[in-house]
């Protein structure tokens, strides 16, 4: 499906643009550490350290350099006695700790295995679904496209947030609503097969948890509210491609119409399709994190969980909230950006198109 | 000569929103096997409509409304006789009164359409080969046991439909459609074929492409070759090489052709018989010589007439004075529709002119009271009859 030109193109574009060689180092950067998170965290990241007289109080460390001062009132000999403490960043927590002294960064490098997975898993359900319900409706044409697209617009008239909550509401009895799936590095570690020579962190990784919680109930919910994207774009498409030539041809061979849809109207539409992929990513990995700052993923290690709840430490310290936050900028920035190069390599005249 | 499709009162209409289109309209016509039948006529006059309502591809808001398409097929006019006498006469079978799914099942193996413009005839994402081994494909599996699924699909199953949209590699195309496909390019005079065949259309020329287009029509083995204005898009020389191409392949194969153009160089160099179109109607038929040197109608007189001439340099060619009328059924009225048109109009005109037998030959009709009776200056339409 790609050709050489494609190719070609792909790579003129990306030369030129500076803006698509940041954005795609930073999405590298951020798939690989993410992806391989048992390697890089450096401590497990649900590891509490808030000092139970045989360890050290870790809690609300700032990051280095950083230092926090706070008015403590203690009671000595029997009198208040008000006293300034200083709290000083340590090298071994590079962002900070939270108010279990739990290590942030390794908690947004776990965190972002969450929103990516979301975010890949979740355009890829919505493309599933929304590209064959948009070709369908723009090839048929008529009474079939009034009530499948009519159906997309009942969707569009919700808000996506108002309308993920209440789907969320409505799915997340089922049994599925989080997945806890093993750690394929966790388990590789532990495991007699692979010998320890070919994992030089194999102890490191062998500490970290063992598994990761994959949101279901989210995934599909943010699937679902995001097909209508890909089946209005697709619909655009199947409708001028219809008109071509080369479908009449068809026709008059005798060609089947699921095969004129593979065949034909599928390949000519791809590329605002890959376009709107990727801008999706952004948006659903956004929406994730809009579900997860409100309580309804299911899970307590993600980026917009952890906004929640260093928000409501943010008078104790700022980077608690920040630092997943800027995780979260990076990556819906790091997307765009590669977005952006996809549209103007594959077809300059299109515009992106995303609900966000 | 063995008749082989025999169109009668073919009426095709078109019901958009600003009223009913009446783009073809009562058409009739028979073509031998093996000879080269002509339509032609001015732009939007409904010779493509024609073409297009043959294979049934007529789009929405088209609709085939009346008329019936005899084309002969004695194997299945065999098998449907007992089931479905009315649409069986003699070894002719009628593809209107036949079952839809039967139809389709006809469509590559009766008819195949030759498009105007080569360049956009093609899907630019698949290689030339692969679109001609797909028309070979399809006639396979039309010609297959419809009752064995394993027959139809030779093990492409819903999985492999799945893949083969993914992957490019798993692409549906048999070793014996691609020798197939190669083997038709070669037919049609493409030089290298086995290479070209890996090409993308945007690597052919249009002459080439329309080659291929012609390779990809002959590759379902067709009773009719429809080619609709096959030389419109393409240079001057690259044309006199397609209708030789379109000749040759007559001349080997005996194949049947529906040329339809609106270039009477075209028909004259090619055709054994023409049909005249005029909105929507077929208003003069007849052989070559009919139409070209003993035609009737003032249409096709006019037509000819607007020809240019070599061996004369000097003079105006003579067009014919207005337009095709809107073929919108609320404006079209109770008459010869050229009337308004015509230098030799007559008080008659006003009332619709049947097919007339020309010279009493059955094989030479006009839809002109001039078939009957000589011009009458004395009943001719004042000038201005249609301007108010």
């Amino acid at each position: 499906m790609i050709s050489a030109r494609l190719r070609r193109s792909l790579k003129r574009e990306f030369r030129q643009s500076r803006m698509a060689q940041v954005g795609a180092l930073i999405l590298v950067v951020i798939f690989i550490t993410t992806a391989f998170a048992p390697f890089f965290a450096p401590h497990d990241p649900t590891e509490q350290r808030i000092g139970t007289g045989t360890t050290e109080d870790m809690s609300y460390l700032p990051p280095p350099v950083f230092s926090t001062t706070e008015n403590v009132t203690v009671f000595e000999d029997g009198e208040r006695v008000t006293r300034e403490v200083t709290t000083q960043g340590n090298w071994s927590f590079v962002l900070g700790t939270d108010r279990h002294g739990r290590d942030i960064l390794s908690r947004i490098l776990y965190g972002g295995r969450v929103s990516l997975s979301v975010g890949l898993v979740g355009a890829a359900l919505a493309a599933l679904i929304g590209v064959p319900w948009g070709l369908a409706a723009g090839f048929a044409g008529g009474r079939v496209d009034d009530t499948l697209m009519r159906w997309a617009d009942v969707m569009l008239a919700f808000p996506s947030l108002v309308l993920a909550i209440a789907l969320v509401g409505i799915f997340r009895g089922t049994p599925f609503h989080t997945r806890a799936i093993g750690d394929p590095f966790v388990w590789a570690a532990n495991s007699d097969f692979v010998p320890n020579i070919l994992i030089p962190r194999a102890g490191h990784v062998a500490e970290m948890p063992e598994s990761m919680t994959f949101p279901v109930t989210v995934t599909i919910v943010v699937a679902l509210v995001n097909t209508v994207w890909f089946a209005r774009v697709a619909r655009g498409e199947a409708i001028s491609v219809r008109e071509e030539d080369y479908i009449k041809a068809a026709r008059s061979m005798g060609t089947g119409k699921l095969t004129i849809l593979r065949k034909h109207v599928l390949p000519n539409s791809m590329t605002p399709i890959i376009v709107l992929a990727t801008i999706q990513v952004a948006a659903i990995i956004l929406l994730e994190s809009a579900l997860s700052y409100l309580g309804f993923s299911g899970i307590s290690l993600s980026w917009g969980q952890d906004i929640q709840r260093g928000q409501s430490d943010l008078r104790r310290g700022w980077w608690m909230a920040t630092m997943p936050g800027l995780a979260i900028v990076a990556a819906v920035v790091a997307v765009n950006l590669v977005g952006d190069w996809l549209r103007d390599a594959l077809d300059p005249s299109i515009e992106g198109e995303g609900g966000v | 000569m063995t008749e082989i499709l025999r169109v009668e009162g073919l009426t095709t209409r078109f019901f958009t929103d600003e009223g009913q289109i009446n783009a073809v309209e009562d058409v009739d016509f028979r073509i031998h096997e093996g000879e080269i039948f002509g339509i032609v006529g001015e732009s939007g006059s409904g010779k493509s409509v024609t073409a297009l309502s043959l294979v049934d591809i007529v789009e929405k808001p088209g609709q085939i409304v009346s008329g019936r398409i005899w084309l002969r097929n004695p194997h299945l006019a065999d098998s449907i006789r007992s089931d479905n006498p009315d649409a069986v006469d003699g070894e002719m079978v009628d593809l209107r009164s036949i079952n839809p799914r039967l139809r389709r099942a006809l469509r590559g193996s009766a008819f195949s359409m030759i498009f105007q413009d080569p360049m956009s005839s093609f899907n630019p994402s698949i290689t030339v080969g692969e679109q001609i081994a797909e028309a070979v494909e399809v006639q396979r599996r039309a010609k297959a046991n419809p009752r064995s699924t394993a027959s139809r699909t030779q093990g492409f199953g819903l999985g492999q439909f799945a893949m083969a949209t993914v992957l490019p590699s798993k692409r549906f195309v048999t070793p014996a459609g691609r020798d197939r496909a190669i083997e038709l390019l070669e037919l049609v005079g493409i030089p290298d074929p086995a290479q070209r065949a890996e090409e993308y259309p945007h690597q052919f020329s249009g002459g080439m492409l329309q080659r291929a287009m012609i390779a990809q029509a002959l590759a379902s083995e067709p009773d009719i070759l429809l080619a609709d204005e096959p030389t419109t898009a393409l240079d001057v020389t690259i044309q006199a090489q397609v209708l030789e191409l379109l000749e040759e392949i007559r001349d080997r194969t005996n194949m049947t052709i529906l040329l339809i153009t609106h270039n009477l160089g075209v028909i004259a160099r090619t055709c054994d018989r023409v049909g005249v179109m005029y909105a929507g109607e077929m208003v003069e038929r007849g052989t070559l010589t009919d139409i070209f040197r003993d035609s009737v109608h003032p249409y096709t007189q006019g037509l000819i007439g607007s020809i240019p001439q070599l061996d004369q340099v000097k003079g105006r060619l003579q067009p014919i004075p207005g337009n095709v009328p809107s073929l919108r059924a609320a404006e079209l009225g109770d008459r010869c529709y050229f009337a308004d048109r015509c230098p030799k109009a007559m008080k008659r005109c006003l009332e619709k002119p049947p097919m007339f037998d020309v010279d009493g030959s059955e094989k030479h009709r006009a839809k002109c009271y001039l078939a009957e009776q000589p011009y009458d200056e004395g009943d001719a339409l004042p000038e201005d009859y249609f301007d108010g």
